[in-house]
């Protein structure tokens, strides 16, 4: 035994081994046939349903804060529930299953429903789509639970877009909305086929809002980011069992924003109101920050968000008050009375009368067949243009108005800012009118008749202006006719050019026009005497007031006096309006106010001015803002985020 | 046509006088001439092969996006080792098998001590820039030893059962160490390759019999008492994928289960080169090592996969018949003993990404990425020529060095 012949034995078991070894190689490959012949297609089918799949992750939007770092727009998390429709296996049984969990307005669950149907059979059948939200945290549980028995149901946490101050910035901000097809369009605008189609796809997320309104849609592209990629790792029910991290695909959030406004002051501005709808923007005239735009009443922008319903909308458009109406920028009034500034630099720009030049106001004033009146029972009698100011004496205006002449009052009104439309980041800005022949001729075809000139000259009949324009009037005068630069925009997109108020004005002229409306706050006779003080124990504001007419005064109410008062229907009242700057004797704030219906410019809208530049000095609105700092850390074109995250 | 005694001339006998004297029987141009070119080219392929997987694998994600070109630069420098190792004299070989098998225990017994952890266990010897992986040098030098141990013992005059206690001892030291580790797949393989070495000197078939039914008999008892918790949450995760059981899908069995899917899809033909969704868009973890098999066989399909499989068991073949054609024990263990490791990786491998097997982390040789196993494997072809080359040496068969 011990001497078996190990070479033949060797022989024989390398063929043992080889044969063992070709055995177990087909073994493999038979386990490859079974997999890759045989179940082939269970693999397949597997494959497609179970693989990581790259979804859109869509970007933070940037948020909006105050001068001050208070946020404007920021964003909420709350519950979501979408359906995504290639997932789904019955998706009538399914949502009638939500529909018992959690509650659902029926018109919502029969939308869904038909969208779920229809996007099933088309390429977007991948998309979710949203059938509830901003769920309780007692639903957002409940749904939770469920949801993994029903396949195609995605519960989230998903991001919203909130506006803790509400109606505050309703018309600087606008708001955000899912885009509609118009959105789209508009955005897509000048894209080639590639981006459109990828903007689409982005706006088609649940989360995706776009700046509809306001400074939302001006700053669209500032704020929206660069969207991203999820991984995730789905099963075969199409439920996410894994969020790979990748930092390459992870979406770049959109830029943060700073407007000039200072939201307290915003907020005081807003209660001084109270009931009354009206306007007021507040301006630092030196810097030409906007400190304060106020449009009252507003809507909660809150509210638009998700979709507002539309009886909702219909409520906010057919309310009397036009709550929808952005009256700082967009809302157009006669001047009235805080326009003579304007004619009276006109005046002496063009030489046709001398400041000490006196005319005599008996309360008529005949040109051609027709006679015009003062506002002022029994005239001013004899006025100069200080008092003409003060007084804000009509007769005088009509005719120092009638000796400039349209073209030149038309001139001095546009390097005021009248006739232009300042954005400054926002929509819905309007530029209002100034008339000239030009203009006349070419809307009306017919030639500009001199008595037009007299209406224009007290800042009534065709000049249309905005108390956003009207602010920026006051804030020149107060500062010498020095150039303005208005801006709301503190960090953020470039706006309208950037352009500058700067039309040479004479300082002269300016400092007799600030002397006139420090005498309509502080002097004997000024129409606004009761306003001059603001409360702070010594300063002073300089103002002048004025009355937008609603409609013609007829003869009729001029000889009966009924023309004020409980005895008009309140939407026929006059608009009391009232600029103004503060302190008087070193100007730093510029206002304006108007208050629609509110008669007059010295009972309504002055104490409204006075009370709110009060604000403003007292709490110091117009000190340094904290994006000053962001700016200088930060190079000129990048964004400003991160460190403040 | 002779006897070896009568009908020689004198010139015939001294020519013989002189063969016999002279171990190098050829030259260095005579061995280039040997070379046996087709296994060499085999080699090149499936190298290649890997590096066109590893293209695709990572050719979606820019972070790897050069492991194929780090694969194709590891393949060139093992590829000289290996033509190093082939040129060695069996001699040469015979010298430093005891010794590179004690290093390598002495390797083993350090990682225990001051190895790099990696994927949770201990497996890496850090020498200055390289990490070492001293399991994989220990799958070579044991086998080395064991057809040293068999050169010295097997004689006209042994045979006896005694001799393989011997071969068994020098196979379970370096087993146990590694064990340790824990590495139970390399183990595994080490154990499987030196009982094949064993197999092959012609142990009583009796004895392999009741060694077979003692290692099942083993399996409840290690499996309750020796494999560490992940080591038997794998075990039971793929005994339950085999079974058809439902699984945790995010646990061990979804590497599985991942695998299968992208080899399953890839059908009879593939989806073609790069057309790989599932092993590209990392869905199959460690695709780029032990599961390089799936963008394989999503990519190219039963035929290809298959054709990949065919061409290492020609190279597997060709390895064992230089095995038998070795004259010496030395040569034919040491071949039969490097051949049988690389098949060990490559059924190991194959047997894990299809499921037939439980994860134990097993590269495929040539293909997947990774350098010491890419060595180790080059080491093994180095071996296998280097026996092929000398063939017909005569071997000092007595004392350790």
């Amino acid at each position: 035994m011990a001497m078996r012949d190990l070479e033949a034995l060797f022989s024989r078991r390398m063929i043992v081994a080889g044969a063992t070894g070709g055995v177990v190689w087909a073994g493999l490959i038979a386990r490859l046939f079974q997999l890759q012949v045989l179940e082939t297609e269970r693999y397949e089918t597997l494959a497609k349903e179970n693989h990581i799949k790259l979804e859109l992750a869509p970007p933070q939007r940037g948020r909006i804060f105050d001068r001050f770092g208070k946020p404007l727009a920021s964003h909420r998390q709350a519950g979501r529930v979408a359906l995504v429709p290639e997932q789904i296996d019955d998706a009538t049984k399914t949502i009638a299953r939500i529909a018992n969990l959690i509650e659902i307005p029926e018109p919502r669950l029969e939308r869904v429903l038909a969208e779920v149907k229809r996007n099933r059979r088309g390429a977007s059948s991948f998309v979710p789509v949203t059938l509830a939200q901003e769920l309780s945290y007692e639903d957002y549980a409940r749904m939770n639970v469920f949801a993994a028995e029903m396949p195609g149901v995605d519960v989230e946490m998903g991001a919203t877009r909130s506006y803790p101050q509400g109606r505050d910035f309703a018309h600087v901000l606008g708001y955000v909305a899912r885009a509609s097809a118009d959105d789209l369009d508009r955005l897509s605008d000048g894209m080639t086929g590639e981006e459109s189609g990828r903007l689409r796809r982005l706006f088609k997320h649940p989360d995706m809002r776009t700046g509809r309104q306001g400074m939302e849609r001006f700053a669209e592209e500032w704020l929206r980011g660069t969207p991203g990629f999820r991984k995730l790792v789905t099963n075969a029910a199409g439920r996410v069992i894994e969020d790979l991290q990748d930092d390459r695909l992870s979406p770049q959030p959109g830029k943060d924003l700073y407007v000039t406004i200072d939201a307290d002051l915003q907020r005081a501005a807003i209660e001084r109101f109270q009931s009354e709808s009206g306007a007021a923007v507040v301006l630092d005239i030196e810097s030409g920050d906007i400190l304060a735009m106020v449009s009252t009443p507003a809507f909660d922008p809150n509210d638009f968000v998700n979709g507002i319903s539309s009886a909702n909308y219909k409520l906010l458009q057919d309310n009397v008050d036009a709550p929808l109406y952005p009256r700082a920028h967009g809302g157009v009034y006669p001047p009235g009375s805080t326009f003579k500034m304007v004619v009276a630099t006109a005046a002496l720009e063009s030489g046709v009368i001398d400041p000490s030049e006196r005319v005599y106001c008996n309360r008529y004033y005949h040109f051609g067949n027709r006679t015009w009146h003062c506002w002022k029972k029994g005239g001013h009698g004899s006025v100069n243009m200080h008092q003409a100011i003060k007084g804000s004496c009509d007769v005088y205006f009509y005719e120092i108005a009638r000796r400039t002449g349209v073209e030149k009052i038309a001139e001095v009104s546009r390097k005021f800012g009248f006739g232009e439309s300042w954005t400054l980041g926002m929509t819905g800005a309007r530029g209002g009118l100034v008339p000239d022949n030009e203009w006349k001729m070419r809307v009306h075809g017919e030639k500009w008749y001199e008595g037009e000139t007299l209406n224009f000259g007290i800042g009534q009949g065709q000049l249309g202006t905005t108390p956003l324009q009207l602010a920026l009037m006051t804030a020149r005068i107060a500062a010498d006719g020095a150039p303005i630069r208005p801006k709301i925009i503190g960090i953020g997109p470039a706006t309208d050019g950037e352009k500058n108020l700067q039309a040479p004005l004479n300082l002269e002229i300016m400092q007799r026009m600030k002397a006139g409306m420090f005498g309509v706050t502080s002097e004997a006779g000024g129409t606004a005497g009761r306003s001059g003080d603001l409360g702070l124990g010594g300063p002073r504001l300089a103002g002048k007031t004025g009355t937008a007419q609603v409609r013609r005064i007829t003869q009729a109410e001029r000889n009966s006096g009924i023309r004020k008062g409980e005895d008009i229907d309140r939407k026929l009242r006059d608009h009391a309006l009232f600029v103004a700057y503060a302190p008087a004797d070193d100007p730093k704030y510029a206002i304006s106010v108007i208050v629609e219906h509110g008669e007059g410019g010295s009972r309504t809208a002055a104490p409204v001015a006075r009370d709110i530049l009060a604000y403003a000095m007292k709490t110091d609105s117009r000190r340094r803002p904290v994006y000053t700092e962001l700016a200088q850390n930060t190079s000129t074109d990048g964004p400003v985020d991160g460190g403040s995250r | 046509m002779s006897d070896g005694f009568s009908n020689y001339n004198s010139g015939d006998r001294r020519m013989q006088a002189a063969q016999s004297l002279n171990f190098e029987t050829i030259g260095f141009l005579g061995k280039i001439g040997r070379l046996p070119f087709g296994l060499i080219l085999l080699i090149i392929a499936m190298a290649l092969v890997g590096t066109a997987m590893l293209f695709s694998a990572a050719h979606t994600n820019p972070a790897e996006a050069n492991l194929w070109l780090l694969h194709l630069i590891r393949f060139g420098l093992c590829f000289l080792v290996m033509m190093v190792l082939a040129f060695c004299p069996l001699n040469l070989w015979l010298r430093i098998a005891f010794p590179a098998y004690l290093v390598t225990l002495i390797m083993l017994v350090l990682v225990e001590f001051f190895g790099v952890t990696g994927g949770g266990a201990q497996r890496w010897l850090q020498v200055g820039p390289v990490a070492l992986q001293p399991s994989e040098f220990a799958k070579l030098a044991t086998t080395l030893a064991l057809a040293r141990y068999y050169q010295m013992m097997i004689g006209p005059t042994t045979g006896g059962f005694v001799i393989h206690l011997g071969a068994l001892a020098i196979i379970l030291a370096p087993a146990a160490l590694i064990f340790m580790q824990p590495d139970f797949g390399t183990t595994l393989a080490l154990i499987a390759s030196g009982g094949v070495v064993i197999f092959l000197t012609g142990l009583y078939f009796r004895v392999i019999v009741m060694g077979v039914i003692g290692g099942f008999a083993a399996i409840v008892p290690i499996y309750n008492f020796v494999l560490a918790d992940y080591q038997r949450e794998r075990v039971d995760t793929f005994l339950a994928q085999l079974t058809g059981e439902s699984t945790n899908a995010l646990g061990e069995s979804y590497q599985i289960e991942q695998a299968k899917i992208a080899t399953g899809s890839g059908g009879w033909n593939g989806k073609g080169f790069l057309q790989g969704i599932q092993s590209q868009q990392d869905f199959v973890p460690e695709q780029h090592t032990d599961f390089i098999l799936t963008v394989i066989a999503e990519e190219f399909g039963f035929i290809g996969t298959t054709a990949m499989l065919l061409a290492f068991a020609v190279i597997l073949g060709w390895g064992l018949v230089i095995s038998f054609q070795s004259k010496s024990w030395f040569g034919r263990l040491a071949a039969a003993g490097a051949t049988a490791t690389i098949a060990f990786y490559i059924v190991f491998n194959v047997g894990m990404v299809l499921g037939l097997l439980p994860v134990v982390g097993m590269p495929l040789p040539l293909i997947s990425y990774g350098g010491t196993a890419m060595l180790t494997a080059m080491a093994c072809f180095g071996l296998i020529i280097s026996v092929h080359l000398h063939k017909d040496d005569r071997l000092r068969d007595q004392g350790w060095f």
